[in-house]
């Protein structure tokens, strides 16, 4: 049987750890204007690539959370067999459809500044989705069994 | 589709855990295919074929509405 390419399944934990500390830069910047010092590019007009003047702590927060609901999503579980990979597609195609939902439904009522929050949460919403649905199905799938 | 899974096991005197065990799935797997919620893959099926010492045919049965 033909296997999904997946994290180790120790990944998932790494994934879980640093999730809170991205979210938080990521939340501290966008509703608080919070720059991480370190982070700051500046301009230097003498050099060959010439950036404009930027802060990176956005791009840091938003890598950050990407890689770790990548890891969550995308690492083994204990014992992978053919049907919980199967709960992941369906989980997936179920979170993909969902997202669409949602996002067609904020493009038709929300307009202006609020807009742009929209568009940034929806960069996350697929995986997120997904993780809940997935965890939700194996969470029955392991209930029922018992 | 019906199976025989659970009967074949019983006659064995085999766990699910130990037929996860022997064919590399979980124990969860296993009782979603007794209880006929999953449908496995062709490899699996001739997997637990091997297992239980039946064949395919006889382990699993299309029904009517199939």
């Amino acid at each position: 049987m033909k296997q999904l390419p997946l994290f180790p399944h120790s990944w998932q934990k790494v994934g879980y750890i640093i999730l809170p500390f991205f979210l938080a830069i990521g939340i501290a910047y966008l509703f608080f204007d919070y720059n991480i010092p370190w982070l700051q590019y500046k301009h230097n007009p003498q050099g060959f690539i010439v950036f404009t003047e930027n802060n990176f702590t956005d791009e840091f927060a938003a890598v950050g959370m990407i890689i770790s609901l990548l890891l969550i999503a995308f690492s083994k579980e204990k014992t992978e067999d053919e049907m919980i990979q199967f709960i992941r597609l369906e989980s997936l195609h179920w979170a993909v459809y969902a997202n669409y939902l949602v996002l067609v439904l904020c493009i038709l009522f929300v307009y202006g500044g609020l807009f742009f929050h929209v568009m940034i949460w929806n960069m996350f919403t697929v995986l997120i989705i997904f993780i809940a649905r997935f965890k939700y199905l194996m969470y029955k799938n392991n209930k029922s069994n018992q | 589709m019906k199976n025989k899974i659970k009967i074949q096991r019983a006659t064995y005197n085999l766990t699910q855990e130990d037929l996860a065990k022997k064919i590399g799935v979980s124990r969860q797997t296993i009782n979603t295919m007794e209880s006929g919620k999953y449908v496995p893959s062709t490899v699996l099926a001739l997997k637990l074929a091997k297992e239980l010492k039946i064949t395919v045919e006889e382990l699993f049965q299309l029904e009517k509405h199939d």
